[in-house]
């Protein structure tokens, strides 16, 4: 008895070793915010991402996807950079992934492109950082991508003049630049472009000039927190909602935020390329997963989403090239690559490695007690109008 | 005319509740001579108190008097336990610490209520724009306005009609005289302590809907209130009414007329002022 025991444990102990030389453990850093003001960032990467494995298992053909977290601590290029060279030299990450801001983003870009590792940004919004690195590929967005459509749409729906108001940083002129571009095209007039200071608390003077210059519309940008909040209060109760002035915009209504701003939200317009209310499987997938793990108030906005699509793209990698392909490999098999993400169809561009996706107009609405974007209208296959507009700027 | 109106009822209202919010520091940095940075911090207690109330049910008024509830206990308690070792102290010790204690409270509350903004729900009278004969006009505005001049009003019956005021400015003149003719000034400043951060308290509740609420709120807006205190001359309760209201006009009038200078106009008048008066405009006895 005792024998044939010890027999079958080392038949067990055999098997594990030859288990473990036949499986791998696919290593991937993720440089997110998890303290400070911004912790929100890091918060929502990391519940997609643990939602993501636990719906689709940790493994792919038996390789583990291990997914080290690393704290940057808000917009640090020096950190970011240091945490890059770390993740890659000590925990020999195969992947790398993360990146709420733009400067985090740029900080790595020699590191990864000399140690070769795929970087799958999941924001950073600056369209010029894709160009930055050939191992650079982007599930996130660009803000010329919705308020270039935006501006289209606008005109479209029969807007002739329109006031812009944005904050004066990058941005907020990324932003404003690509909306008047678009609209002016279209055949739409600026009567005014004003930029407004980051640290504005009081938003009334600004847009009292707004409803004395009587726009058919107005676009505003926002960076989210306290100046979208104050800016959107300020529109609502200063009766440019009631002298029907629509307030148009992009993320400062994100579903998460909408709670905080309130019904004053109602009504106002944004182009985004997810809300909550994109009608995908995928989307229901997403939105399920986070609520079983996280509880009712956990909802999904665009770090989620980015987050949840960035873990695809690496484990379709891994699952078509194996665990120990040439960095180079996987970004190649990225290029080009189709996938169904929450937000609808969306395709990396195989020249700009960037993301090409559909762009929808909402609006605020109540449905069932909450508030949330109901989608208007969908742009189709929208690619960064920035990289076409400027196709050599690096 | 009805252009000059606007601009003057914004500035007024945005003048009063930076008062509301600031006076409580002057008490601080006038009386006590104590650098304190982290009076934000009290009035975004009162404001967290009032928006958690506010979400539960509660009404309005009763959340914001809660809220400056909270922000005098949470007053008094850090007054007699980490402000008092801190009177005799130069003001690098004042500074390190009191800035200590916004980095304190901004984690936790961060760790209590997460880095999303929270929202004073106001009712339903406050919230709907209202006709003011020539345009349409927030009534909030015109509520923080009313709350403002009461509050004024209510501060000068105190400190220039009644007994305890006559101590609390022979104290801020000259403590150690106020000391040498009996009056208990350790207690005064106390409940003075506690009567600002309550004040803070209920100006972060009502003001919520021009001073949204987060957590790194005492950091955001700590130039402000210092700004007002300072122009207003330390210690100077009229000084910070008056410089306060100056400001809130001073800030709307530019964004409105030259939005593209309006952000550097403010510190333009305030280094402008100071060079002119450099213990504010209305200094108390002790300094001028």
């Amino acid at each position: 008895m005792r024998k044939s025991l010890l027999g079958l444990g080392a038949a067990c102990a055999m098997f594990a070793l030859t288990g473990a030389a036949a499986a791998e453990t696919v290593k991937v850093g993720m440089i997110g915010v998890f303290s400070g003001g911004f912790a929100i960032w890091g918060e929502q990467f990391q519940r997609s991402i643990q939602a993501f494995q636990k719906v689709n298992g940790d493994s792919v053909k038996g390789n583990k996807i291990e997914v080290i977290y690393r704290d940057v601590g808000g917009p640090n290029p020096a950190k970011s950079k240091q945490l890059a060279e770390e993740l890659i030299l000590r925990d020999k990450i195969k992947f790398l992934t993360g990146f709420a801001f733009t400067p985090n983003a740029l900080a790595v870009a020699d590191v990864v492109t000399e140690a070769k590792i795929p970087t799958v940004i999941l924001n950073a919004a600056t369209s010029v950082i894709t160009r930055r690195s050939p191992m650079f590929v982007r599930v996130s967005m660009t803000l010329p991508q919705q308020t270039g459509p935006l501006g289209q749409w606008a005109a479209a729906k029969g807007y002739k003049k329109i006031y812009t108001l944005v904050s004066d940083y990058g941005p907020g002129h990324d932003a404003e630049l690509q909306f008047v571009k678009s609209f002016k095209a279209a055949g739409g007039e600026i009567i005014n472009s004003v930029r407004v200071p980051l640290a504005t608390t009081d938003f009334a003077p600004y847009f009292e000039n707004v409803l004395q210059a009587k726009p058919d519309a107005m676009f505003l940008f926002m960076p989210a927190g306290p100046p979208s909040i104050g800016a959107i209060d300020t529109w609502a109760k200063r009766g440019l909602k009631a002298a029907g002035i629509p307030l148009l915009c992009t993320g400062e209504t994100q579903e998460i935020y909408l709670p905080a701003i309130g019904d004053i939200a109602l009504d106002v317009i944004s182009a985004s390329h997810y809300g909550t209310e994109v009608d995908t499987p995928e989307n229901t997938a997403l939105k399920k997963a986070l609520t079983d793990m996280f509880g009712p108030n956990s909802i999904p906005d665009i770090a989620s989403v980015a987050a949840w699509d960035g873990m695809r793209l690496i484990y379709d990698a891994v699952e078509a090239l194996g665990p120990n392909a040439p960095g180079e490999k996987y970004i190649d098999f990225m290029k080009g690559r189709k996938m169904k993400s929450p937000r609808g169809p969306i395709e990396i561009d195989a020249v700009e490695r960037d993301i090409i996706q559909n762009v929808y107009i909402r609006r605020v609405v109540r449905k069932d007690g909450k508030l949330v974007n109901a989608t208007i209208d969908t742009i189709l296959a929208v690619k960064d109008p920035w990289k076409l507009d400027n196709p050599a700027a690096k | 005319m009805a252009r000059v109106a606007t601009i003057l009822l914004d500035g007024i209202a945005y003048g009063m509740i930076l008062f509301i919010i600031s006076v409580g520091l002057t008490v601080t940095m006038g009386l006590m001579r104590v650098v304190n940075l982290a009076h934000g911090a009290f009035a975004m207690v009162g404001g967290y108190v009032a928006a958690v109330m506010t979400e539960a049910g509660h009404d309005f008024f009763l959340s914001a008097a809660a809220g400056a509830a909270a922000a005098g206990i949470f007053g008094g308690v850090a007054e007699m336990t980490v402000y008092r070792p801190l009177y005799r102290k130069g003001e690098l010790a004042q500074v390190l610490l009191t800035i200590g204690l916004v980095f304190v409270s901004i984690a936790a509350l961060t760790l209590v209520f997460g880095v999303n903004y929270k929202t004073v729900k106001m009712p339903a009278f406050l919230e709907d724009p209202i006709s003011i004969g020539f345009r349409l006009y927030p009534p909030y505005r015109l509520f923080l306005i009313a709350v403002g001049l009461v509050m004024a009003f209510l501060l000068w019956l105190l400190i220039d009609r009644t007994l305890f005021g006559a101590r609390l400015r022979a104290a801020v003149d000259n403590p150690r005289m106020a000391r040498a003719v009996g009056i208990n000034v350790n207690r005064l400043f106390t409940i003075t302590f506690i009567g600002g951060s309550a004040l803070a308290g209920f100006g972060g509740a009502i003001g919520a809907g021009m001073l949204p609420l987060e957590a790194f709120y005492p950091l955001r807006y700590l130039v402000l209130f210092l700004i007002v205190v300072i122009v207003g001359g330390e210690g100077s309760f009229k000084g910070s009414f008056v410089a306060a209201l100056a400001l809130g006009i001073i800030d709307t009038t530019g964004k409105f007329i030259i939005p593209e200078v309006a952000s550097f106009l403010l510190y333009t008048v305030v280094l402008a002022l100071l060079l002119w008066r450099p213990h504010g405009l209305l200094p108390p006895k002790s300094v001028a």
